[in-house]
């Protein structure tokens, strides 16, 4: 192969399309697999953010429903009006299991302002006298209307519903106050969606001393300290490395954020978060969601397979064209003459060159051919020639 | 006799021997050489730069040392 001919530059220019093409095809495919899993991450956080709200409210209105059965009736609202506990608690007692294996797993009665102490708590019963002093308290004092929302407790974080209870005579005797782990709507949202989700708590808000106890009682490692500002609450994978987020809680914008995506092991997943607040409306945690979108990236890495297998073979057919074309039409027809022209020079004054078509080539050769004879006639008259 | 002539004949013996296509390979040296073959005989005045060409062609194509 000579480097400097024809036929070896189109080769080479035709190899130069080939890498340019795959290329291109590797860097869009790239460039789109990027977008698109950064919208399908964000479309997760969106997703998630309103099936949460959608847990939420249903939640909020099953609890709504219990306390408003409860302040109807007259029993309970008498035991209550005339503070005896034991009565009280002999009442709802029963109710709680049943409560409980709903989702509602704390339950009390607190007194009247301004004192406003926990009068029962079916969750612990022999607890009872402390004063909370909690947001909702304060609200609920005030206002004399039910206050939602989410609380971050010292060991947990809920969805809590708190509404004044009434005697015979309209008059407040007291508070029911009812609530749901956050913890267990992630499970649900798993069930939902496929996605997995970690419920992450601000430390700032919470107590270590409780958070290690709880831990104890809810037999769970004690995770206080695998990150610096926040603890998983609760997830849905047994993996940790999935949930790794480094940034700062409060600092998550409201409608979510996209963080990056990962592999772990064959698994690709894209990860974003989004601010869980409180009834006061601080940031308390957030809510993590992770979607695991391995068949799409492989589904892409097939297609992108494809398209380089495709464009390899296009232009591998391309070249065999251009180069059976350049021979035929080029290299073939300069070839013969070259071969007449030596002929001629060697004393075959016969060797003709045809003009094979009127292209471009056809024309050189016409002209060629042209000279041919005029050089063979110039030779004929050399008197050298003559006399041999 | 000229030593141009003295070559000619040496490739034609040659081009004989291995029954070569004369044309064809009198042309490359030919051209190589930039002398028709065919200007050459016996009383053919002596170029040294024209016998160097000359030799350089039939190494070239023939393999010839002359």
């Amino acid at each position: 192969m000579q480097w400097n001919s024809i036929r070896t530059k189109v080769l080479a220019a035709l190899l130069a399309c080939l890498t340019v093409g795959v290329g291109g095809i590797l860097a869009l495919m790239h460039y789109s697999f990027e977008r698109n899993s950064q919208a399908l991450a964000a479309e997760s956080i969106t997703g998630a953010q309103k099936l949460f709200s959608i847990l939420e409210t249903r939640e909020i209105s099953k609890m709504t429903a219990v306390g408003d059965t409860l302040a109807m009736n007259p029993q309970v609202r008498d035991a209550f009006a005339a503070k005896d506990r034991a009565r009280l608690l002999d009442l709802t007692a029963p109710l709680y299991p049943q409560l409980k294996s709903e989702g509602i797993t704390n339950w009390m009665f607190h007194t009247p302002e301004p004192d406003m102490v926990v009068f029962l708590r079916l969750h612990n019963s022999p607890k009872f006298g402390d004063a909370l002093n909690r947001f909702f308290d304060k609200q609920v004092a005030r206002t004399h209307a039910m206050v939602t929302g989410n609380e971050l407790a010292k060991a947990g974080f809920a969805v809590r519903i708190i509404q004044p209870f009434y005697d015979a005579q309209g008059v407040v005797t007291g508070y029911v106050e009812m609530g749901e782990e956050l913890g267990q709507f992630i499970h649900t949202m798993k069930s939902q969606t496929g996605s997995d989700y970690g419920l992450l708590l601000n430390k700032k808000f919470m107590d270590r001393q409780f958070w290690a106890d709880s831990s104890k009682v809810w037999k769970r490692r004690d995770n206080w300290d695998d990150n610096p500002g926040f603890v998983v609450a609760d997830k849905t994978s047994a993996s940790d490395s999935i949930f790794r987020f480094q940034g700062n809680l409060a600092t998550v914008p409201e409608q979510g954020e996209v963080l990056e995506r990962f592999q772990d092991g064959d698994s690709v997943f894209v990860r974003g978060i989004f601010p869980v607040r409180d009834a006061a409306g601080n940031t308390v945690g957030a809510m993590f969601v992770v979607r695991d979108i391995s068949s799409f990236y492989l589904a892409m890495r097939r297609t992108q397979r494809v398209l380089v297998l495709l464009t390899i073979v296009a232009l591998a057919l391309g070249t065999i064209a251009v180069l059976t074309l350049l021979t035929r039409l080029i290299f073939r027809r300069l070839d013969h003459i070259v071969v007449v022209a030596t002929r001629v020079v060697g004393g075959d004054y016969k060797s003709e060159i045809h003009v094979s078509s009127d292209d471009e080539v056809g024309q050189f050769e016409q002209l060629f051919e042209q000279f041919r004879r005029v050089f063979v006639d110039v030779l004929e008259h050399v008197p050298e020639l003559q006399q041999k | 006799m000229s030593q141009l002539y003295e070559i000619k004949l040496r490739i034609e013996a040659k081009i004989q021997a291995d029954k070569l296509d004369a044309n064809e390979v009198k042309g490359k040296i030919g051209l190589r050489a930039g002398k028709l073959l065919a200007f050459i005989s016996a009383d053919t005045p002596d170029d040294p730069a024209t016998v160097t060409k000359l030799k350089q062609a039939a190494k070239d194509v023939l393999n010839l040392a002359l």
